[in-house]
């Protein structure tokens, strides 16, 4: 119960990162970092798939009903929640530690961790980025979107994780 | 029906995902600009109290440039509001003057209404970027009200309404469409955003029969019905001819920075209503 309660923090936190604080600086049309994509990355790793799509839906659903991006938020996130145990699959292969009945992220270990979020990061802006743009005339101006975004997003997301699984949720 | 339900068990996490994607698709696929601006319009009904306390702190410390800019723009359309009050006055009356006619007559006779709004969210990092004002339906805001900067340079247009805010569709949107030309030129082209740098609109299909130079001021024409004709949007920065070789496409560099925006002055052509009307209803009574 009060782990729900802290995850249940941590998303009306990254929500409101999102939408009051990151959409708000306006660097440069190339500087949009999706934050809130953390939410996913940070769910524990035996949580239900159907529980991993339907909180996917409700965080792209709450950031589209609070930016009016028509439900651009919620095909992005969902694909990632949907998708994220194939990644977590993909970056760590069998590296992933045998005691199952510890969910948490710590089974990772920290290389495989590294390329955990940067995957998953790429991942949603990859489809964000494409399904917003609509159009592959301006591919190169898309693809240093994602990256200049997503090199940003990954360092806050990292740091975000660790103080996460590491201070909070050990509390 | 056993060996159904037993692969629909298996597989339902996946169809509830498909729905949800098809759902969502479907939804984008279908939000136009209005429709996006509806949804913002009425999101920001909420968030719109906690953006104005926080642009309220960062507005503060702009002020007392924003009035200066914004005192002399006053001073200056309230010259030209009275040139063209006494013009369309002579007009319309030939024996009247000024002095003996009905004040309201005079302002039904003027084809722009103005009035000033701060801006309470701004974002330049979208494909389709919005501005919301801090005036809405209860301050005679209506969609379709031209938006310019305070010293009379195009920001976009008013694309929807709640009671207190409103949604402006900016130059900064690839939706946004207008015409414009070289100031002094009667040949036209369309204005429109490609999305890349927040600085510079695209203009295509402008004759090139036009008279055209770098450097050259970019206008409107007034034929869109939002803008007046002539408010300034920008200068030629670089122009090719097209691979037709029948138009030319221009780079202009925005004359209004779209970054460091805070007030904005909302322009109401009272004839548009008349206007879009007749031009929807070609056929008339002979």
């Amino acid at each position: 119960m009060q782990k729900n309660l802290i995850y249940a923090g941590a998303f009306i936190t990254l929500v409101l990162l999102q939408v009051f604080l990151i959409d708000n600086i306006s660097l440069s049309v190339y500087f949009h970092p999706l934050i809130y994509v953390a939410f996913i990355i940070l769910l524990p790793l035996d949580t239900k798939p159907i529980w991993m799509v339907g909180l996917s839906a409700l965080l792209g659903l709450t950031i589209d009903v609070m930016t009016g991006m028509g439900g651009l938020n919620v095909i992005a996130t969902t694909a990632t929640g949907f998708l994220r145990s194939f990644v977590v699959k993909m970056v760590t292969g069998h590296a992933l530690g045998t005691d199952a009945s510890d969910s948490s992220l710590h089974r990772i270990p920290e290389k495989n961790f590294r390329w955990y979020i940067i995957a998953m990061v790429v991942l949603h802006s990859l489809i964000y980025f494409t399904m917003e743009s609509l159009s592959l005339l301006h591919i190169f101006h898309t693809l240093l979107r994602l990256v200049v975004s997503d090199i940003a997003a990954i360092l806050f997301i990292y740091y975000f994780v660790k103080l996460f699984i590491e201070k909070i949720l050990t509390r | 029906m056993y060996k159904l339900i037993e692969f629909i068990r298996r597989i339902y996490v996946v169809l509830i995902f498909i729905t949800i994607e098809a759902i969502a698709l479907n939804h984008y696929a279908q939000s136009s600009y209005y429709t996006q601006a509806k949804i913002l319009s009425r999101a920001h009904s909420i968030a719109g109290g906690v953006q104005s306390s926080i642009f309220g702190v960062k507005h503060y410390f702009t002020l007392r440039g924003e009035n200066e800019a914004l005192s002399q723009r006053v001073a200056e359309l309230e010259q030209a509001l009275a040139y063209y009050r006494g013009r369309d006055v002579d007009a319309a009356t030939d024996s009247l003057t000024l002095d003996n006619i009905d004040p309201a007559m005079i302002e039904s006779l003027s084809q722009y209404r103005y009035t000033t709004a701060r801006i309470i969210a701004n974002s330049i990092s979208r494909s389709r970027n919005f501005i919301t004002i801090n005036r809405g339906l209860m301050h005679g805001v209506m969609e379709d009200m031209a938006v310019i900067s305070p010293s009379g340079m195009m920001i976009g247009y008013v694309v929807g309404c709640s009671e207190r805010y409103s949604v402006v569709l900016p130059m900064l949107n690839i939706d946004f469409r207008t015409s414009g030309k070289i100031a002094g030129d009667e040949h036209f082209g369309s204005i429109y955003w490609s999305g890349k740098s927040p600085y510079k609109v695209e203009m295509t299909d402008l004759s090139k029969h036009a008279d055209i130079e770098i450097g050259d001021e970019v206008v409107a024409t007034g034929l869109s019905h939002f803008f007046p004709e002539g408010i300034k949007i920008g200068y030629v920065e670089s122009y090719a001819i097209n691979d037709t070789q029948t138009s030319y496409n221009v780079t202009v560099r925005l004359a209004a920075d779209m970054t460091k925006l805070n007030n904005v002055i909302l322009i109401e052509n009272v004839d548009y209503g008349e206007i879009t009307d007749l031009e929807s209803n070609p056929q008339r009574e002979n």
